[in-house]
């Protein structure tokens, strides 16, 4: 089956981001594929670049990239969410005036329509919120 | 049948009221995350109208010290039946 997931929730802040991660990795393992993570309010800071965690912690942005490189997982970022939090790519940072940029390949800043998509591609959509 | 999923426990959000609402004769109920403590005998009664359609997930439960705790009723299933509960449903729901 092909899946998506929603994630809501902020890295570090809630539960969301591992256990969405946890059952991504379950699904991918049992034969499935994951098409490609949206998120959506907090979930957005997800995909800040600059996050640097201790290292004896779960390093959940390396995580999202692994989905990502090894699975070819669609890491997509909400782009109304993501401005107004400051998680700007460096066409945005440049649009904006901004000085540095902090959203990179491989997350991508899309609009909410990239999820209706997503939604209507996939089997399967599950949500994980904080 | 769609699986619903509830993340908060009955003791401190009123989320599951919801969910139990919007529940069909089919559906299904699945605790994560702080939403397992609604499987403890203490708060599970909240949930009789879904007797045999309730479950909680092991990893959760474990990472509480919870595992072995469940009321008799509800069935435990690790993150693979989470995936399998998915597979069966034909949509899934979020409640948070």
């Amino acid at each position: 089956m092909r899946y998506g997931l929603l994630v809501e929730g902020a890295p570090y802040s809630s539960q969301a981001s591992h256990s969405a991660l946890r059952f991504a990795a379950a699904l991918i393992a049992k034969g499935h594929r994951l098409e490609s993570v949206f998120f959506y309010h907090d979930g957005v800071y997800n995909a800040a670049r600059l996050v640097a965690p201790p290292q004896d912690e779960p390093h959940l942005y390396d995580a999202w990239c692994s989905l990502n490189a090894e699975h070819g997982t669609r890491l997509q970022v909400c782009i109304a969410a993501a401005l107004r939090r400051g998680l700007l790519d460096a066409r945005e940072a440049d649009r904006h005036g901004k000085a540095g940029h902090s959203v990179e390949s491989p997350f991508e800043l899309t609009g909410l329509g990239q999820l209706i998509d997503l939604g209507r591609a996939v089997d399967r959509l599950v949500t994980f919120a904080p | 049948m769609i699986l619903h999923i509830l993340n908060r426990p009955p003791s401190s959000s009123l989320a599951y009221r919801d969910a139990l609402v919007a529940m069909g004769s089919e559906d299904r109920l699945l605790l994560i995350e702080d939403g397992v403590l609604g499987a403890m005998t203490a708060q599970v009664r909240h949930f009789q109208a879904i007797d045999g359609r309730l479950f909680a997930l092991r990893e959760d439960l474990n990472a509480r010290g919870l595992l072995g705790q469940c009321d008799a009723s509800v069935q435990v299933v690790d993150v693979d039946g989470f995936v399998t509960l998915t597979e069966e449903a034909d949509k899934t729901v979020s409640w948070f």
